[in-house]
Order: C-alpha cells, then structure tokens, then sequence
C-alpha cells in the first residue's frame, strides 16, 4: 500500500515531467536541453519562497503556472523563434536550436550553481501522514499525484476536446497542411512552449515539496522525461501518463526491494522492452 | 475575383514561372494544363504563399492583397488549396479534418452549413465521420481534402492534380463534385494532367509551356485544336 502511493508519486512526477516535454519536442519540433535546468531552477524558486519569504508551496504552485507559461513562451519567442525564421524550420533548425538550449543550459545552471552551490536542498513541508486506508501516506506525496492526475486531465482534455487543442494537434501531425487550414504553426509553437513552461514550474515545486534536489539532478530529469516522452510516443499526453507510470512504479520496486542502485538500470530496461514491443510508443503513431 | 499578374518563381538559377497572367471569377472551373515540370505546381503554390515569388507580383483577390498576407492568413482571406499529393492530417479523423478546414472562418452558422455542404458533396464521407484518413482509399482522401478546403468557405478553390492516382470512374465522380462546386458559388483554378475529363466540366483553360502561359481561352477553342489535342488530351 505505502508503496503503491510512493509508485503512485514518481509516476505522477515523470509522467507531468514528461508532458511538457512532449508537447514542445513533438509539436514546436524543437528539443529543449534546458528543460531539465528549468525544473531545477523552478525547485529553488520554491525553496528561496518557502524557507527564506516564508510563502507556502502551495501558492508558489499557483504563482509557477503564470510564470513558467511566461517563461515558455519568452523562450520560444525571443530565442528560438529567430531560428526559426533564419533556418526556415529546415534541419538546420535542429543543430541550432540544440545549440541555443544548450547554451541556455548552461548559463541557468551557472547561475543556480553561483547561487547555490552544488549541494543537496529540501526543505520539509507536509511531511506529516495522511492515514489512507490504515497506511500512512505523507501528505505532500499525495499533494504530488494529484497535481500530476490534474495536470494530465487538463492537458488530456485540452489536447482533445478543445478547438485549441485541436489546432494543436494538427500542427503536431502535418504542420505544412496546418498552414493551408490557417493555422499559424509559430503561434502554436509558442503557445505550446508557454504550456511546457508552465508544466516545468509545477513539476519543479513539486520535486522540491518530497526530494531532496541539486543543480546536478537537471540532466537526470531530462533523461527521465525524454525517456518517458519516447515511450509513450511523441505527442501523446495519456502516453506520458502511462508511460511515467510504469517507470515511476518499477523505479520504486525495484530500489524497495533489490537495490535503490540498480534505477537506471531499470529505467533502460523497461525503455527496451517498451519500444521493442511498440517501437512508435505506448500510443505512438506508426507514421 | 482572382487577379494576377507578373507572377515568377525561380528556384535558384533555374526559373520555374515567368511573368504569369491570369483570373478566375466565381463560379467559373478554370484547368491549369501543361507538362511534366511546366510550372503548373509552381504556380498553385506561389498562389497559396507556400513558395517565395519574385517581388512585384500582383496577386489580388476581390479588394484584398493577398502578396501582403502571410501563408496561414491567405486562406481567410478567401483562398483555399489543395496541394499536390493531397493536404489532409492523415492520423486524424475526417470529422477533425473538416473542423480544421474552418479553423480561419469563426461564424458557427455558417460551419453547420458548410458541413451539410461538404457531406452533401460526398455523401461517402458521411458513414466515415470517425474514420482516421490515413486508412481511407485515395478517392475517400481527396474528398476529404477538398472537404476540408471548402469548409473555410473560400471564393476561389485551387486543386493540384485532384485525379492523382484515382479510377476513371472515381474520377468522374470527383470532377461531377467539382462542377457542382462551382455552380455553387465557388471559382476553381485546377491543375489537371487529365485534360479530356477536366475539359467536359471546365469553362476556360490556361496552357502552360516552360514556366510561360502560352495560351488560354474557352475549352472548346481548346478542342477545336488539333495538335493541341494531340499534345495534351491523347490522341485525335
Ligand atoms: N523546390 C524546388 N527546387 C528546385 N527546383 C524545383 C523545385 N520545385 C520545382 N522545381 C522545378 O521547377 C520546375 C516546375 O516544377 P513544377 O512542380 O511547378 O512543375 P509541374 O508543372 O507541377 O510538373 P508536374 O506535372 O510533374 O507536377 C521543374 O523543372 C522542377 O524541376
Ligand atoms: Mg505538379
């Protein structure tokens, strides 16, 4: 039972990692290396407002989506926009856009480092049991998975019920028929950057609410959402959720009752078994 | 309605479109004929703004400017295509291509209307409304394809080769559909390799030679020319 809520968490965490991910690799077509630094910094926005403003997380989540949509879309706008009109959104766009967020890796990581230091912060916050059921959850967990479930209905709903959510799509699909339909592909992409950005600054709260987290942990989280992102197909919300779940749920087994060592070991093993059954993902499109 | 004039397209060196002229109006279906590599896509395309034009071009529709829009505005402004090898968002539905087709046009009367008017056109697409389009026959896409293209409501429709690929029967179905378009309302500009078909629903045609128009006028002056039939609509 404990452990099923501890599965429960880290999936959440991966799957809603994942989410943003998906949506800006697999419809701004753009793979965004600083995602992970982003999550980091969003965790020590948490930290700094939690232990030195004294501002709850929870309304730091609050405060995370505006500015991490923010965040996104300025991204998006102001740096790689330019690349893309430059490179015509031809393949040069990709070694290019690689490079910029990078570079912009490494200026972020710079400065938390500066700030910082390389050393592992958490802060306690809910940390009390809930008693579910006679098991005793600590409440932050269960402040995780329901962020996370939230998050992935709104996305899911969004991504399928909505006129918007549907342009969306359609950009991820066939961008150049997206165009004769009348849809701007570069206002979508921003847009779809904005959304990503906002899903980095909850997951980064999130993160800080029940781990222990370090500038050092950014490229893990990157790996993890790719990870996650590839096995259930790009584009796919329900696909990161399911796929975050299996990871998250193996991840903890595994180190409960073998060796927390072998992790990333089981990550890539479940990633093989995945795409050698699905090769295009979970809900992956064979394209 | 539609209005150009001093339209090229140079790839590089090499010059795909020279100095076209030309108009279509409502109502009317106008054939794009010409050989292999003429520059009949070339132009389709310039239209659409999805290839670079050399400046100067003047391409008007009504009292709109549409060298000045951007690609993605060209299609609110009243101008839809239909490229080459189709146009339609193969994972999705048919019901989700046709939503998409009106994403410019925001009046939601007039999309029930379009609907009703697109299913009226091709009934087929009725029974399929959650049928994703990669799965359909290349008949069943290309109606979705101009299904789409209608439902943003445009005056003038631009077809590349709509007959790609289809049977002589499914073709004939197709250009029936396209003739009522136009009687609706709607002019049609389309490239057609199929001149003899195209011909038995069109009302004018354009003859391009090696980026050039070279000639143009009713069909029937069209078939009154023998070595032009010969060229162009097989054999005499
Ligand atoms: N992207 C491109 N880059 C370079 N040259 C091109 C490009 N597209 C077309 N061309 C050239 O421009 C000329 C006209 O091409 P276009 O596609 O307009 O011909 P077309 O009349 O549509 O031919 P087809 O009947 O084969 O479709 C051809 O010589 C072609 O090789
Ligand atoms: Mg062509």
């Amino acid at each position: 039972m404990e452990l099923m809520f501890a599965g429960l968490a880290l999936g959440g965490l991966y799957a809603l990692l994942a989410m943003g991910l998906t949506l800006q690799y697999g419809v701004a077509r753009i793979l965004n290396l600083a995602y992970g630094i982003f999550v980091i910094a969003a965790a020590f926005g948490a930290y700094v407002a939690k232990v030195q403003l004294g501002i709850s997380p929870i309304v730091a989540l609050l405060f995370s989506l505006p500015l991490g949509f923010g965040l996104g879309w300025a991204l998006y706008s102001l740096l790689l926009l330019p690349l893309v009109r430059r490179t015509r959104a031809g393949p040069q766009l990709d070694i290019d856009s690689l490079l910029a967020t990078f570079g912009l890796m490494f200026v972020i990581e710079g400065a938390l480092l500066w700030i910082f230091g390389g050393n592992f912060y958490s802060y306690s916050y809910l940390s009390h049991p809930v008693y579910i059921a006679g098991t005793p959850v600590e409440a932050n967990r269960l402040v995780v998975i329901l962020v996370a479930l939230a998050l992935t209905l709104l996305l899911h709903v969004g991504m399928n019920r909505t006129r918007l959510g549907l342009a969306v799509r359609a950009v991820e699909v066939d961008p150049a028929t997206a165009v004769l339909a009348g849809i701007d592909a570069r206002t979508i992409s921003a847009l779809v950057f904005g959304v990503g950005g906002a899903v980095v600054a909850v997951s980064g709260v999130i993160i800080s609410m029940f781990l222990p987290f370090s500038v050092s942990m950014a490229t893990e989280f990157l790996m993890k959402a790719l990870l996650v992102v590839v096995m259930g197909g790009l584009g796919s919300i329900s696909g990161c959720l399911l796929a975050g779940m299996t990871l998250g749920f193996g991840e903890t087994i595994v180190a409960r009752f073998i060796d927390p060592g072998l992790t990333l070991a089981v990550n890539f093993g479940l990633f093989i078994v995945v795409l050698s059954v699905r090769p295009a993902g979970i809900f992956g499109r064979t394209v | 309605m539609l209005d150009v004039s001093g339209l090229s397209v140079s790839y590089g060196m090499h010059v795909a479109l020279a100095e076209a002229v030309l108009k279509v109006d409502r109502g009317e279906v106008v054939v794009l004929l010409g050989a292999n590599g003429a520059g009949k896509s070339s132009l389709i395309k310039a239209l659409a703004g999805l290839v670079r034009y050399v400046t100067g071009a003047h391409i008007r529709l009504g009292a709109t400017d549409l060298t000045r829009l951007a690609p993605h505005q060209i299609v609110g402004a009243g101008l839809a295509c239909v490229p080459e090898g189709r146009g339609v968002f193969g994972s999705l539905s048919v019901r989700e291509n046709l939503t998409l087709g009106a994403y410019s046009a925001t009046d939601h009367v007039r999309f029930r209307d379009r609907n009703e008017l697109v299913l009226a056109l091709f009934p087929k697409l009725k029974m399929r409304l959650r049928q994703s389009v990669q799965t359909m026959s290349g008949g069943e896409q290309q109606m979705v394809a101009i299904g789409r293209a209608l439902m943003s409501g445009p005056v003038i429709l631009l077809l590349d080769e709509p007959s790609l690929g289809l049977s002589p029967a499914a073709s004939d179905e197709l250009f029936a559909a396209i003739r009522r378009i136009a009687d609706l309302g709607t002019g049609v500009l389309m490239v057609e390799q199929n001149a003899r078909r195209s011909f038995a629903i069109a009302d004018r045609a354009y003859l391009l030679e090696n980026g050039a128009i070279v000639r143009s006028g009713n069909v029937n002056t069209f078939l009154d020319d023998r070595v032009l039939i010969r060229a162009y609509l097989g054999g005499d």
